[in-house]
């Protein structure tokens, strides 16, 4: 062996045996540096979260979006900014709009979505209008136990399966009430969730009362939702942190033609640059390190 | 800089920095995170389905005399606790099969409709699958991977003659699967970390809008 193959070997064997701690705080550094110094990045809608955004644009007015707040806190990063994309579109076009949670953990984050963007909403309002009121533009219902029952029983008639909203007002005396009754009164029902209850809905709601059901999930669960996407059981899907600034953006757009930016923060459009830094440095380490295992390999073989 | 004077993010931001420390090695701060958010996760959903379940649906209306027909469904509920007394630990077994028959019977004619009868209908070429050109190619290719991939799964006979150039084909296909859904993977978990590090540097440090 001369002396650069020995330098060379030596790198690469050094590569193979690099401290995991090491890789941690490059990716550590490569997320927030573009965080405090960001660069602009306009995310492209892909086909599936531009096809969800065009039928919630143009569904009849008198059908109602419904929102299934299905993630827990442990997915809040990914999932949280589609809800709060979604309730923004929904208020900003004047829908109904309906929120449930199926996951206990999930209360929490969709009371503080809906308070968000109501507040944002009714900061700019001139009139009772523009206002967005709960109990006559949107309801709460909360959560109630087991899925199964509360998909079923939804088709049936909403105020049996949630006898009072999440604030604990009952909900037949709602003036929302009359105009969503059950599915027949609901245009979608997006089912944003980090596990498997997408499915759910398809399987309960869907099979039995032919309500449309859009899905926003994690990145993870993407992959394996797209056959459903395929067979247009969802309408549309929105995938991981990607597919909510892809929503947030072609929101922005549809807002800013329309002379009526929100001018608000969009989370998961801002983080796209760190997201973007993030993959350019995991694809550099895995060519390092499959370079490293097939040199490491071919010296040993 | 403008740092957080809320209690409350100070809490969730040692909490996360104490999680955060496991990358280094496992230690007591982050043993105390984990144990906590453990005990706060399973009392917060105890408290939760005792005063928004239990008390308004079952105790308010029978402690009225209202719905006195929900007792009996309770007890048998409730059987659920015999887990805890050996000797009549059996019982267990009612609630048990209950909800077993229940979620069965919804299930099974739903599921097959939903997961296998509507997605054998998406394999199906017809003459719409060529509407568009780029939609077709699609459609074909998905046919075959299909195929191939069912065909890699016949475990009852031996892989020759065409049988193994066709399972090889569904290997390709599995493993494009299997890529797709690492290179999600990676995007999730960044994506949670980004939101971390927003929360860290925004909320709490104030260095980011």
């Amino acid at each position: 062996m001369t002396a650069p193959d020995a330098v060379r070997n030596g790198f690469w064997d050094r590569l193979q045996r690099i401290d995991r701690r090491w890789i941690y705080l490059v990716i550590w550094l490569v997320v927030m540096i573009p965080l405090l110094l960001p660069f602009s990045i306009k995310p492209k809608a892909m086909p599936p979260v531009e096809k969800l955004f065009n039928y919630i644009d143009t569904m009849p007015e008198d059908k109602a979006l419904v929102i299934s707040v299905d993630y827990t806190p442990d997915t809040q990063a990914e999932l949280h900014p589609m809800a709060i994309a979604l309730l923004r579109h929904a208020f900003a076009t004047h829908r109904r709009v309906g929120v449930l949670a199926t996951a206990v953990y999930g209360l929490g984050l969709g009371e503080e979505a809906l308070r968000q963007v109501a507040a944002e909403f009714n900061e700019k309002a001139v009139s009772h209008e523009d206002s967005v009121i709960s109990g006559e533009d949107y309801v709460f219902w909360g959560w109630s136990t087991p899925f199964l029952t509360v998909m079923l029983g939804m088709g049936e008639k909403i105020t049996n399966v949630f006898p009072v909203d999440y604030y604990g007002v009952a909900t037949e005396s709602l003036p929302i009430t009359p105009r969503i009754k059950n599915y027949n009164d609901i245009g979608i029902v997006m089912s944003i969730a980090g596990s498997s209850t997408p499915l759910s809905w398809v399987t309960y709601a869907q099979t039995q009362f032919g309500v449309r059901i859009g899905c926003g999930t994690t990145a993870v669960s993407a992959a394996d939702y797209y056959t459903y996407l395929n067979s247009g059981q969802f309408t549309g899907m929105l995938a991981g942190m990607r597919g909510a600034a892809e929503y947030e953006q072609l929101l922005e757009d549809k807002l800013t033609a329309a002379g009526s930016s929100l001018a608000l923060r969009y989370k998961a459009t801002e983080a796209m640059s760190s997201q973007t830094a993030a993959h350019i440095a995991i694809i550099v380490f895995i060519i390092f390190g499959n370079i490293g295992y097939f040199v490491t390999r071919r010296r040993k073989s | 800089m403008n740092i957080s004077t809320d209690p409350w993010v100070w809490i969730a931001a040692i909490l996360t920095l104490a999680v955060f420390s496991f990358l280094y090695r496992e230690n007591p701060f982050y043993r105390f995170a984990e144990h906590l958010f453990v005990g706060v996760s399973n009392g917060y959903a105890i408290t939760f389905t005792w005063h928004r379940i239990l008390v308004p649906y079952l105790l308010n209306p029978v402690g009225h005399g209202q719905k006195l027909w929900l007792i009996p469904i309770a007890i048998v509920g409730a059987l659920y606790f015999t887990r805890f007394i050996p000797k009549v630990s059996w019982m267990v077994r009612f609630p048990i099969a209950i909800v077993l028959g229940y979620s069965a019977g919804a299930s099974i004619p739903r599921s097959i409709a939903a997961t296998v009868i509507e997605q054998l209908k998406a394999t199906i070429i017809t003459r719409a699958s060529f509407a568009d050109v780029q939609q077709g190619i699609w459609a074909v290719i998905i046919l075959i991977g299909v195929i191939c991939t069912i065909t890699y799964f016949f475990f009852s006979t031996e892989r020759k003659g065409a049988l193994k150039p066709v399972s090889y084909v569904g290997v390709i296909f599995i493993m494009v699967g299997f890529g797709a859904s690492f290179g999600y993977t990676v995007m999730a978990r960044i994506s949670l970390f980004i939101g971390r590090l927003q929360f860290l540097l925004g909320d709490w440090l104030g260095l980011i809008r």
